[in-house]
């Protein structure tokens, strides 16, 4: 049977499986359908209703859940999240698991036709080391992504000295 | 139906290799101790594992995942349970053994056997219809 302690691993092979049945469409389809419209619905139940304080909520309490190593900055107009250690892809580096080539792709994958369907966009960049930002604004807010540290101060990932943008 | 069992065997002699390979090293012995391990690191599983040298009786009396789908009110497809065959099935035929799943919809047993030709095969009927 499929436990949840190596979940990650089976998620990041069941990516990959996917690919190769159907094309990386198929695995955007998967994304959309599978994750941002059914399993991760009680996300859309807060964030889409909810907006930014939708976020606060969702990712507070998921985060949290995770024990990720993250720092999280909103304001009335940008939720940012900054994962310094990202408990998911953690968990497949510590056991030597790589299947699928983009395995921080699913988040965006998921997350965005989500923030699509709400209202919102997001700036993203993952280095596939555990490490990513977001930036979520309406989508009729033209302003750009905050300069590094602008919003997130010593959190923002984008100091580190080895950040490498994905 | 015939793409999720592809899935499902797909999955359990690719990503279970591993899994297979300790079970043709160790026998019933490695079958036995992966499954208490596993079971002890799922939240909420009540299981019992027993080997007699002959097989290995997994008797799942709470399983954690019907626990964790109904607590939080999601849609468990009917034929849930199969995965536990199929997967399982797949995992151990590389290693000279077979699995029969009995029971099912939160609680079942399954054996782990050598594998020979008296053994009949999988009874699918045997495997209850999940419901939420």
């Amino acid at each position: 049977m499929l436990g949840v302690y190596d979940f990650c691993g089976h998620y990041d092979w069941t990516f990959e499986w996917l690919r190769r049945q159907g094309g990386e469409a198929l695995v955007r389809e998967y994304w959309d359908q599978a994750i941002s419209q059914d399993s991760q619905r009680h996300a859309a139940e807060l964030i889409v209703p909810g907006g930014i304080p939708g976020m606060i909520e969702y990712w507070g309490h998921t985060l949290e859940h995770e024990a990720a190593g993250y720092h999280c900055t909103a304001t009335d107009r940008v939720y940012r999240i900054d994962m310094h250690e990202c408990p998911s892809k953690g968990f497949l580096i510590r056991n030597g698991l790589q299947q699928y080539h983009d395995y921080c792709g699913h988040c965006l994958g998921w997350i965005g036709p989500l923030l699509h369907r709400a209202g919102f966009v997001a700036a993203h960049q993952h280095d596939d080391s555990g490490r990513c930002w977001w930036e979520i604004r309406r989508a009729d807010d033209p302003a750009p992504p905050s300069q590094p540290g602008e919003l997130a101060g010593d959190h923002d990932v984008r100091l580190l000295p080895d950040w490498e943008q994905g | 139906m015939d793409g999720l069992r592809r899935y499902w065997a797909d999955l359990g002699a690719q990503y279970y290799e591993p899994v297979s390979a300790s079970w043709r090293q160790r026998g019933l012995a490695g079958v036995a101790e992966y499954w208490r391990a596993f079971f002890a690191a799922e939240p909420g599983a009540v299981t019992d594992v027993t080997e007699d040298g002959t097989a290995v009786v997994v008797e799942v009396r709470v399983c954690a995942a019907f626990k964790h789908l109904r607590a939080h009110g999601r849609e468990i497809v009917p034929c849930f349970c199969q995965q536990c065959y199929f997967l399982n099935e797949a995992i151990a035929a590389p290693a000279g053994l077979t699995v029969r799943v009995e029971g099912g919809n939160g609680d079942c047993r399954q054996t782990f056997l050598p594998r020979n030709d008296g053994i009949p095969d999988q009874d699918l009927n045997a495997i209850r219809v999940a419901t939420c």
